[in-house]
């Protein structure tokens, strides 16, 4: 390794000199060494002992308080810099210069030397590394929360001051003393005092007073603009000083109306909101511009302000740029705080909450718990069942569910790739558009019964519409092939399960042709165990955890569950095969049972959990002595369980269904991963 | 939404006279352009299959007039600018945010972010 030429310059001409240099070129050497060992272990970066063109400098990153600005201008005094990659969060950044001779410079000017954090004053140690190339995963481009708003501009500057100086904040000597031993932010409460306890209102005392006249011309235009259905009656005031926040929540639901807008005053501000499937999207909330919360961004994304003195925010678009902070590494910086004071005005809600998040619905929770589903009697229960526990389930795990749905299984990619091309192709419960963009040489429109499925079919430029499957507003005979996948056995019913067959055949034109697949009863078939069943062999997680971040390990879509050996089903002729045939037929009356997942069916009809939980972020380790400033501290996390229905179809059932229409002949019938699954054609 | 989709799609409210429901007449906020690679074969195969007249008109209010005759000549296998203007029009005119009214019933289909939602409610399907 080269020394620093530093420390060459430091050389003393006496022997006791000598030692002392000697003694710190060792020290530096052994720290970069151990920085080296740092970012294999628990970064995976590889640092490699010959000179290249690109740098990793440990203890320069967003991640430990170095800015954009102020790396650049260190490293470019080496020589031309092709790429400065600063990952956020992290305690290292990478650079790439336009020769090896220039990074050569660089290496021996940086290595061990100090340097001091412009913004924080504080004195760090850089240790450079050669590497092999300079890379970093970038994320796929964030959208905003479904609901959220952010419009700029929404007040002048005048009227910004105007609004901060009419705040009072004198109130009573023990609150105020409060907040100063605490550092906490300053709050102040019209309309209705908002009682931290139990994060709600007393709706029957409002306060004396009602909202500031200041605020009334503000949201007289904010009603006109349609941002508000109802003129708020409660205001909250907020001040944030650097190095204050809020943890994150979600509004609750029984307190207020759909709608909350928050205006920003005084400094612009980076905001969190997370799903409850763990990813997080970054808002830059600009001064003067307001924030609109409304549907799944006010009720089921939790918002939050990571309490700390600067953001990670886009270098490029530095002097406010609304929207999402995408993690493009090449283009952050760091951007000091300020105080900033926020508006939030909100309506209050004088019935129970009714959304479509029942899981983190407080109005809503006390009911679930008391309701046990049955197996349903009529049509009427049958679609009330489907609305509980299919319906709602999916669009509330939509974003996690489409991550652990990326594998095609090859028998139905085979499937589709026999079509000629110009086929026009229908795929009913179409989910995440998995299967939409498989074979080019087709023209694919989708549709879901999840309306936040479907849109996420959208964002991939799929074809694809909302609809369910027992209405397919599709013209009769216009397609020439369908396919239904992991879609049928969420109907409850005999009839409505019949009915979703005849809508795939209706689409048909004669002699096109239909895939569907349904969750097989028997996951074990013919001695072979169903990868769902072979997967809970090899993995150490516990039962119930199937749907782990999806991406990294290519799960079976299909949460196995073998049929016993006993299916009688086998046997039976075809035309014999109704429910009451089943072996394990669920005895009327009962209740739906709640599988264990990864276990044996014992009953074809039964709640399937599906525990939602955060994807894991690694933490970045700090390199050596330097610590990381404060993070932001992980919220607990929200891991609620759904239940999920199915009808699980023993052998034959599928085919036996399809044959008792007149329309369609069954060509194929075949078992799959755990799947029955049948080929028809029209007539 | 792209128009061959558009094609495709009928009301499906329940009690309408057979054959009702189509075409959905498009109330358009937001169209996008956005071209697609041309295959002559790929559009030639999806001619037959199109509902002519109703394609004409989409087109026409999305203030995309298309330039195309009232029927598809006998020989459009062969005639490439025809085929290319069919291509444009089906493929690569995008309705991404507007309205779908079915012309028996008025009952009207939003569309965002270019996703039509066709769902009825209980009592209508």
């Amino acid at each position: 390794m080269a020394a620093s030429s530093q420390i060459t310059s430091m050389e003393v001409k006496t022997s006791k000199g000598h030692l002392k240099v000697h003694k710190m070129k060792k020290k530096v050497l052994r720290k970069q060494v151990r920085a080296q060992h740092t970012l294999m272990r628990h970064e995976g970066i590889e640092c490699i002992s010959h000179p290249t063109q690109s740098l990793v400098i440990a203890n320069a990153g967003l991640g430990n308080g170095m800015s954009r600005q102020q790396l650049l201008r260190i490293v470019e005094e080496y020589g031309l810099v092709e790429t400065l990659l600063m990952p956020p969060n992290k305690p290292y950044s990478f650079v790439k210069y336009g020769t090896t001779e220039e990074a050569k410079k660089a290496f021996d000017a940086l290595n061990g030397k100090e340097v001091t954090l412009e913004d924080f004053g504080q004195n760090i140690v850089l240790y450079i590394n050669f590497v092999e190339k300079v890379f970093w995963q970038n994320a796929v481009p964030t959208s905003l929360p479904p609901g959220l708003m952010v419009i700029e501009k929404i007040i002048s500057p005048e009227e910004e001051r105007r609004m901060l100086e009419s705040i009072d904040w004198i109130g009573d000597e023990d609150t105020q003393n409060a907040q100063k031993t605490l550092k906490h932010r300053r709050v102040k409460h019209f309309g209705y005092e908002f009682c931290y306890d139990n994060n709600n209102v007393n709706k029957d005392k409002p306060l004396p007073g009602g909202l500031p006249e200041i605020c009334d011309l503000f949201l007289e235009k904010c009603l006109k603009q349609g941002y508000i259905e109802h003129k708020p009656d409660q205001l909250t005031v907020n001040q944030y000083e650097p190095g204050q926040g809020i943890p994150p929540h979600i509004d609750t639901h029984s307190a207020f109306e759909d709608k909350i807008i928050s205006l920003s005053l005084g400094a612009e501000i980076v905001m969190d909101f997370k799903h409850p499937d763990g990813h997080t999207v970054a808002i830059m909330l600009p001064r003067c511009s307001l924030l609109v919360m409304a549907g799944e961004s006010r009720y089921l994304w939790t918002h939050g302000i990571t309490p700390r003195k600067y953001d990670i925010i886009q270098a490029s678009e530095l002097g406010q740029k609304v929207g999402t902070i995408t993690a493009d590494v090449g283009d952050l910086t760091l951007n000091r705080r300020e105080t900033r004071t926020s508006f939030t005005f909100r309506k209050v809600r004088r019935s129970p909450c009714n959304c479509i998040y029942p899981s983190v619905c407080d109005s809503q929770k006390g009911q679930q718990r008391q309701v046990q589903p049955s197996f349903p009697h009529n049509d009427m229960e049958a679609s009330k069942l489907e609305q509980e526990y299919v319906h709602k389930v999916y669009e509330e795990i939509a974003t996690h569910f489409s991550s652990t749905r990326h594998s095609p299984w090859p028998r139905i990619v085979e499937f589709l790739r026999s079509l000629p091309k110009g086929s026009i192709v229908a795929d009913v419960g179409c989910g995440n558009g998995k299967y939409l963009g498989i074979n080019k040489d087709l023209y694919m429109v989708g549709c879901d019964r999840s309306k936040n499925l479907a849109d996420i079919c959208g964002e991939k430029n799929f074809q694809a519409f909302v609809c369910d499957a027992l209405s397919v507003p599709i013209r009769s005979g216009s397609c020439d092939a369908c396919i239904s996948i992991a879609v049928i056995h969420h109907f409850s019913t005999v009839e409505r399960r019949l009915a979703t067959i005849c809508e795939l055949a209706r689409l048909l034109r004669p002699g096109g042709t239909a895939l569907i697949y349904v969750w097989a009863m028997e996951q074990e078939y013919k001695n072979q165990k169903s990868k769902y069943l072979k997967e809970k062999n090899d993995s150490k997680d516990k039962e119930e955890e199937i749907n782990i971040g999806g991406v990294q390990r290519p799960l079976s879509d299909q949460m196995p569950d073998s049929s016993s050996q006993d299916s009688a089903c086998s046997d039976r002729l075809l035309n014999d095969l109704n429910d009451e045939g089943c072996a394990a037929k669920l005895v009327a009356d009962s209740r739906l049972p709640v599988h264990t997942n990864r276990t044996s069916f014992h009953s074809q009809d039964l709640l399937v959990p599906w525990h939602l939980k955060g994807g894991t972020k690694k933490k970045g380790e700090s390199i050596d002595t330097v610590s990381s400033p404060a993070g932001s501290k992980e919220s607990q996390e929200l891991s609620p369980v759904f239940h999920r229905y199915y009808h699980v179809f023993c052998e034959g059932e599928l085919e036996a269904a399809c044959r008792s229409l007149d329309c369609v002949r069954v060509q194929k019938s075949y078992y799959d991963q755990g799947n029955w699954c049948v080929v028809l054609e029209k007539l | 939404m792209k128009l061959l989709t558009h094609n495709l799609l009928s009301s499906h409210v329940r009690g309408l006279r057979p054959g009702g429901g189509f075409p959905l007449q498009i109330q358009a906020s937001e169209v996008r352009v956005r071209p697609v690679p041309f295959n002559a074969a790929f559009v030639a195969r999806l001619v037959p299959r199109l509902r002519w007249a109703a394609l004409l008109e989409a087109a026409e209010s999305l203030g995309h007039p298309s330039e195309l005759p009232p029927e598809p000549a006998a020989d459009y296998e062969g005639d490439e600018s025809f085929l290319r203007r069919v291509h444009h029009i089906l493929l690569e005119v995008e309705v991404l945010e507007g309205v779908l009214q079915c012309p028996d019933s008025g009952r009207r289909f939003p569309i965002s972010r270019g996703i039509p939602n066709m769902l009825l409610s209980e009592e209508e399907a």
